[in-house]
């Protein structure tokens, strides 16, 4: 054996045993798209306006309070657009003081006067760090959720600095379900009920006068839980899901699911005075601005108890999931979803294994009918081609997706091309008298321009698809490019070996 | 041994019949698009919901719009889903919901058209499901594997999770559960069962895919669809440009629009909606066409010096008619695999292997028809090019 293609046989060798080696077992290193092992993906949009509205609100408190606190007089205090504040009515005399004021605590607002009036809003780079934030937390916080839920691999993306989040959840068949976990803003609290349940609004508040009290606020029940009605709450509550030391799901006391918590040593010293004091009474249980249950106080509660609310056992385990996993930032909206059960993944399999044989036979019975010996060459550059591309999948841990499975089966129908180009152009040498061995070297030389052209402008419309496509389009452009790839090595160089080693420098006929 | 002997047939005796013929069918497709029935935007475009579901019964299209003109839903478009090769797939239906006119705003949220699928779920069961439903039952055809396993503890306290994990994988292959009776068979004890029909009916469909598009989404992938195709159209003109004269380039992208139109035109006379995978296949033909184009150019280069005394038109004929053999070759390859593609891959492909079929054979149709005639044209048209024959 000759010195140089001792190298290229070691090299090709080399190489098979690696990919071999990569890819194998294949069921634990080849990772299946969502639509062949059936999943959820979801596009959400982060509302990062709700982050803004927050800040803006809590920032109008804390303005209210340290006005009173230096006696400045103004009439209304109120947000005109998420990101402004409008104070009115201000006292001219007290309008330095004022300034003095928004100069000292409130750096991150730009002000203008007017008259009697001062217009704040929020500088640009502080919204834009707040929307950040907000999708930020908001990931982190469904990351917690599916966490908790317990999904094998789930992929949760930020789609660039956008208020876009990406979420797949593969083997999980129940998309409403995870849905609502997801979308719950979950924000628990203990709040005291003032009146209620009434019918309406007007009945509810009929003790105070037809007036919502300033330190109150007016609350639905949950439908969902049979606590219908309207509720007079108070505005600060008691405790909320930031107090929650522990929350599991347990039974009440006839065996109906429900959650039990405890809360931190400084939750549990406010609930056990609010409950002591107010012995009695009602206690509204609210998640997301919903009444769940509203149950009388019947002593003094330490630091534990438990939720009822009529929960299905499912309901009971994805409140404590969300409760585990906190409030979510600002609400979310969703943009695209798509669930693919698993019995149609597991027919895509099906299908894409019997196309790809059955596209393989084909080429083979047809590539051996027209090159007879030749063909066989070319089919081993293909089936090299096609662990080379499992291989690359294994490697990079890129997922194959039923149209990426279509980007094989198509593989296997081009990379036969570059094989083609080069026996064509063999059996042009040889027609016009050249020996074998010379044949087979310009062949290969003179066809290389077409094959590396060709594939390269497949590769680029490739990488643009990659660029634009989602999920299954990218496998789709991975495995075409991959595979177009490799091809130059197993139909140029591997081929060219193979031939090397089985046609003698003396032989009479080709078969091609 | 050689199939084929060089031929030596004038193919560019039949331009103006190709130019004609590629003609036709772009403005019928173009006239088609714009004042026929237009070309369908699928959800990936255009928003909506795409339901795939399977029937336990069997069941025609005539009632499940019947089922569906209840919601004001009558006008959906709904497909039977026929595949030869997987006798498992029957009864399956593919049911494209749209809103109503009243509700269905340009910015309708996703909420509206997941409440909207949510309902036609529900209303395709059968009444006596609709019952067990309202009484707080559950659909053995929609429940998750964790529920199914805490239904079945109290009966069958040590084994309950395997069996729930039978059943659901009895579930997966089958598509659906369609009676007790399968339940039992597969080995859940008679007491187990029993159980389970107190908690559970079962469901006369499983929805087997379910994919809702908000407009905002398919607004972005619309444009994104059609940036990859420009960007990807433009990569290849300035490959070409670089790596041949203009005159090819020019050609080159001429063939390429003319493969895009075409496959439109053709596509938009079909039932089938466009959709993401549809523009996966077109690119690909894209890609695909060009490797045609640039053998035959590759070897008009290589023509060009060695038949310094012939005419251009005959230089590109014989180009043509040597590369021949492996045209016929590739093109059948690709277009086999692309038949297995089409008949054995399944529905979920089928778009996408039919868009692949047209286009292996019209992008084997345009590389010799059209950018030859093309590269023709041009040098007629700019005489800059010394052609070697008229020196």
């Amino acid at each position: 054996m000759k010195k140089g293609l001792r190298w290229k046989v070691i090299l090709t060798a080399a190489v098979i045993v690696l990919a071999v080696f990569i890819s194998l077992p294949l069921g634990e290193k080849i990772h299946l798209g969502l639509d062949l092992k059936g999943g959820i993906h979801l596009v959400m949009q982060v509302v990062t306006d709700d982050a803004v509205n927050i800040e803006t609100s809590q920032e109008i408190l804390r303005l209210q309070e340290l006005m009173k606190k230096k006696d400045l007089a103004s009439t209304s205090i109120i947000n005109p657009k998420i990101d402004q504040i409008l104070i009115q009515g201000i006292n001219p005399d007290q309008e330095g003081k004022v300034k003095d004021l928004l100069d000292e605590s409130f750096k991150n607002w730009d002000y203008i006067t007017g008259s009697d009036r001062v217009t704040l809003t929020l500088k640009a780079d502080v919204a834009r760090y707040l929307r950040d934030q907000a999708v930020n937390q908001a990931k982190e916080t469904i990351n917690n959720r599916v966490d908790q839920f317990g999904v094998a691999e789930p992929m949760i993306q930020r789609q660039g600095n956008g208020e876009r989040i990406f979420v797949e959840l593969p083997g999980v068949d129940d998309p409403d379900r995870v849905k609502n976990l997801i979308k719950t803003t979950a924000l628990l609290e203990w709040s005291m009920v003032i009146a209620g349940p009434a019918v309406d609004e007007a009945t509810l508040l009929q003790a105070s006068g037809g007036q919502v009290p300033e330190d109150a606020r007016v609350l639905k029940g949950d439908p969902k839980r049979r606590a219908e009605g309207f509720y007079l709450v108070k505005k600060v509550s008691t405790v909320t899901g930031k107090d929650l030391r522990v929350v599991r799901r347990s039974v009440d006391e006839w065996n109906n699911p429900a959650v039990a918590f405890s809360l931190n040593p400084d939750g549990a010293d406010r609930f056990e005075k609010a409950t002591g004091e107010n012995v009695g009474k009602m206690m509204a249980i609210i998640l997301d601005n919903k009444v769940q249950s509203h149950p009388v106080i019947n002593q003094r509660i330490q630091g534990d108890g438990i939720i009822q609310g009529q929960f299905t056992l499912e309901e009971a385990e994805d409140l404590v999931v969300v409760l585990k996993s906190g409030a979510l930032p600002a609400s979310i909206k969703y943009l695209e979803e798509r669930s693919i059960g698993p019995s149609l993944g597991a027919d895509s399999i099906r299908a894409g294994l019997l196309a790809s044989m059955v596209a393989l036979s084909l080429v083979v019975i047809f590539m051996i009918f027209f090159y007879r010996l030749a063909g066989l060459n070319a089919i081993a550059a293909l089936i090299l081609n096609t662990v080379l591309i499992i291989a690359c999948l294994a490697y990079f841990k890129a997922n194959l997706t039923l149209p990426g499975i279509a980007g094989i089966i198509l593989t296997i129908g081009m990379a036969v091309d570059a094989n083609v180009l080069i026996f064509e152009r063999i059996k042009e040498e040889l027609a016009v008298g050249k020996s074998i061995p010379s044949a087979i070297t310009n062949g290969f030389k003179r066809a290389f321009s077409a094959i590396f052209d060709s594939n390269l402008t497949t590769i680029i419309s490739a990488v643009f698809l990659f660029q634009f496509g989602t999920g299954p389009i990218k496998g789709y452009a991975v495995t075409l490019t991959v595979g177009l790839v490799a091809n130059m090595f197993t139909a140029v160089f591997v081929s060219h070996l193979i031939f090397d080693l089985t046609v003698s420098s003396r032989a009479r006929k080709l078969s091609i | 041994m050689r199939f084929f002997k060089t031929p030596h047939l004038d193919f560019m005796k039949y331009k103006f019949v190709a130019l004609a013929f590629s003609g036709v069918v772009i403005l019928a497709g173009i006239l088609n698009m714009t004042f026929g029935r237009g070309l369908k935007l699928g959800v990936d475009f255009q928003g909506g919901t795409l339901l795939r579901v399977k029937f336990a019964q069997t069941t025609s299209i005539g009632d499940i719009r019947q089922a569906l003109k209840g919601f004001g839903l009558g006008a959906s478009s709904i497909q039977a889903i026929k595949d030869f090769a997987n006798p498992n797939v029957k009864n399956e239906f593919q049911i494209r919901t749209q809103l109503p006119a009243a509700e269905g705003t340009a910015d309708t949220e996703l909420e509206a058209h997941e409440v909207m699928a949510t309902r036609v779920i529900a209303g395709l069961h059968s009444e006596e499901n609709k019952l067990d439903a309202q009484r707080g039952l559950k659909d053995l055809n929609a429940i998750d594997q964790k529920t199914l396993a805490f239904l079945l503890e109290p009966a069958a306290p040590e084994d309950a999770p395997a069996l729930a994990a039978r059943i659901v994988e009895f579930r997966k292959d089958n598509g659906l559960i369609e009676n007790f009776g399968q339940v039992e068979a597969l080995g859940v004890k008679a007491e187990a069962v029993a159980k389970l029909k107190e908690k559970t009916y079962v469901g006369s469909l499983a929805v087997l895919s379910r994919e809702t598009v908000g407009p905002q989404v398919g607004a972005d992938l619309r444009r994104k669809a059609t940036l990859a195709t420009i960007w990807a159209l433009i990569g290849m003109l300035v490959y070409i440009a670089l790596r041949f004269k203009i005159a090819y380039g020019v050609s080159a992208i001429l063939t390429l629009t003319h493969d895009v139109l075409f496959t439109l035109a053709i596509f938009s006379f079909t039932s089938r909606e466009m959709n993401l995978t549809v523009v996966a296949a077109i690119l690909t033909i894209v890609g695909f066409s060009i490797n045609d184009t640039i053998v035959i150019f590759d070897r008009v280069r290589d023509n060009l010096k060695i038949m310094r005394r012939s005419p251009f038109e005959e230089i590109l004929n014989a180009s043509i008619n040597q590369t021949l053999s492996r045209s016929i070759i590739t093109s059948g390859t690709v277009l086999l695999t692309v038949l297995a593609l089409f008949l054995f891959g399944g529905e979920v492909i089928n778009d996408f292997a039919f868009v692949m079929l047209i286009g292996v054979i019209e992008g084997s149709y345009s590389t010799i028809y059209l950018s030859c005639p093309v590269v023709l044209f041009w040098q007629k048209i700019f005489k800059t090019q010394k052609t070697p024959g008229k020196k």
